[in-house]
């Protein structure tokens, strides 16, 4: 084997070396979160499996919970809930409306 | 096999003559790959972590719909549906939203009657409510609000406060669920959430068996009409198509990066030098044949793009799990104010790798090869004297 052969060899073991990393984190991090009792009972507590993923729409609390008039009328978790929330925030104003005094 | 040996060492020679070149190739089909991978990753964790959980909701869940609006269920109403074949159990729940101003976020208050002691290794510290006004709070909410296990939470309510007894946080791993959770005695979720004693927020019905699901939903509409029932079994499969079309979006949004990336790899690489093409004409001119020219060039482009991608996998993985995707996890969570910190399992869908693998390195091989069969095919002797 040429020592350009050998190189290579060495490149493309590095390279599986970087996947084969990835893979067994990966499986040891999917591990972890199986083992972990704390998450299953929270949900078994309160029995809403939504993420906490939006705090500031109601109607992205809990994809779940079809919620008719809002943006997830038509179905739970139904497509296109929030057509522009990634890119146009609510005004200021309109929060501050709801504080009670 | 000594034959193909022998060109994938002449490969590796001609990537290493032009060593500059192909490592700004390598880079920056590295890079495509880490911001598609980078999507992938993140979309398809988010909806395993989403499915992994579904099969603790109710089997059914009963809404009743006033005007259109969702509005509060008569608890009797539960009553009824326990006389019904195949229900198990019927729990009224008491939860919603409570905007709190301070700081302009919606918290999510639960009431629940669940205080066994098994279940409070729910929580990182402290203990489930088990009597009054005690609460038991997320743990990105605590810390917003100062809070601790034995402080007491200040919830402004018609003009005056209401404290409660903070005497547990949810955290750690459940963050992603709890970050803006307060769960509380059923009484005490009715006066913050001001629902009425006999009234309930919905209800959560539990089945002997998930197959009667349609069966029950259907009595359940006769005997409430109004009644809009949500089926866990149908959930799992909008939850699926819901982040398949978002992670979609995402992935489309960057078609533009991989279209410019490939432009760019076909305009250095369509632009075959006058070294490159001399060397394509020698090549001719001592025997080889075009299948071999291409054979060499494919052998190029295969190890230059398989070490990218497995470098650009590698490097979105990082971002993603090890980093916590600054930046994209930022702008996917939006505007909310209580934002929990990434903390999801990977999922990897072997099916998906393949198809990213497929979309970033056969286009970059095919750009790598017409040129050097345009080339390869020329008389080698005008391929000498560089004509085009």
């Amino acid at each position: 084997m040429t020592g350009r052969l050998r190189a290579l060899a060495i490149v493309l073991g590095l390279a599986a070396l970087l996947i084969a990393t990835v893979l067994a984190d990966a499986a040891r991090r999917r591990a972890a979160r199986d083992a972990e009792a704390s998450h299953r009972l929270l949900v078994r507590v309160i029995r809403l499996p939504d993420l906490a993923l939006s705090s500031s729409s109601r109607w992205l609390r809990h994809p779940s919970q079809a919620e008719p008039g809002a943006a997830l009328a038509d179905l739970p978790a139904g497509l296109d809930v929030d057509p522009a929330g990634a890119l146009i925030g609510p005004p200021r104003a309109v929060l501050e409306a709801g504080r009670s005094r | 096999m000594r034959r193909q040996l022998a060109l994938l060492d002449y490969a590796v020679g001609a990537l290493g003559r032009r060593a500059g070149k192909s490592a700004a190739l390598g880079a920056g089909l590295a890079f495509v790959v880490a911001l598609f991978g980078a999507a992938l990753l993140l979309t398809d964790a988010i909806r395993a972590e989403h499915e992994r959980l579904v099969e603790e909701m109710p089997d059914l869940t009963v809404q009743r719909l006033v005007a259109g609006r969702p509005a509060l269920i008569a608890e009797s109403f539960a009553d009824e549906l326990r006389g019904l074949p195949a229900v198990r159990a019927v729990e009224p729940r008491v939860w919603g939203y409570y905007f709190f101003a301070a700081l302009e976020a919606n918290v999510t208050i639960v009431g629940t009657e669940r205080a066994d002691p098994a279940l409070d290794a729910a929580l990182a510290h402290g203990r489930l409510p088990r009597e009054g006004a005690e609460v038991a709070i997320g743990e990105d909410l605590a810390d917003h609000l100062g809070l601790r296990v034995g402080d007491a939470m200040g919830i402004p309510l018609d003009g005056d406060i209401v404290f409660s007894p903070v005497v547990g946080t949810f955290g750690g791993g459940s963050a992603i669920r709890s970050a803006d959770l307060v769960v509380a005695r059923p009484a005490h979720a009715r006066r913050l959430l001001d629902v009425e004693e006999g009234w309930a927020t919905d209800l959560a019905v539990d089945l002997t068996t998930e197959d009667e699901a349609r069966v029950i939903t259907r009595r359940i509409t006769e005997r409430l009409p109004g009644a809009r029932v949500l089926e866990r079994r149908l959930l799992r499969r909008t939850y699926e198509l819901t982040f398949d079309a978002r992670g979609g979006l995402l992935a489309f949004l960057l078609v533009p990066a991989l279209a410019a990336f490939l432009l760019l790899a076909w305009e250095r690489l369509s632009g075959l030098g006058d070294a490159e093409r001399r060397e394509i004409g020698i090549l001719k001119a001592i025997g080889w044949a075009t299948a071999d020219v291409l054979a060499a060039r494919v052998y190029e482009s295969l190890v230059l793009s398989l070490t990218g991608a497995a470098v650009g996998i590698a490097l979105a993985y990082a971002y993603v799990f090890w980093l916590g995707a600054p930046g994209l996890w930022g702008a996917l969570l939006g505007w909310s104010n209580l934002r929990p910190a990434l903390d999801l399992a990977p999922a990897l869908d072997p099916l998906q790798a393949l198809s990213l693998l497929g979309a970033v390195v056969v286009p970059f091989v095919a750009v790598g090869v017409v040129p050097a069969w345009r080339a390869a095919t020329l008389d080698p002797d005008r391929a000498m004297r560089g004509a085009e």
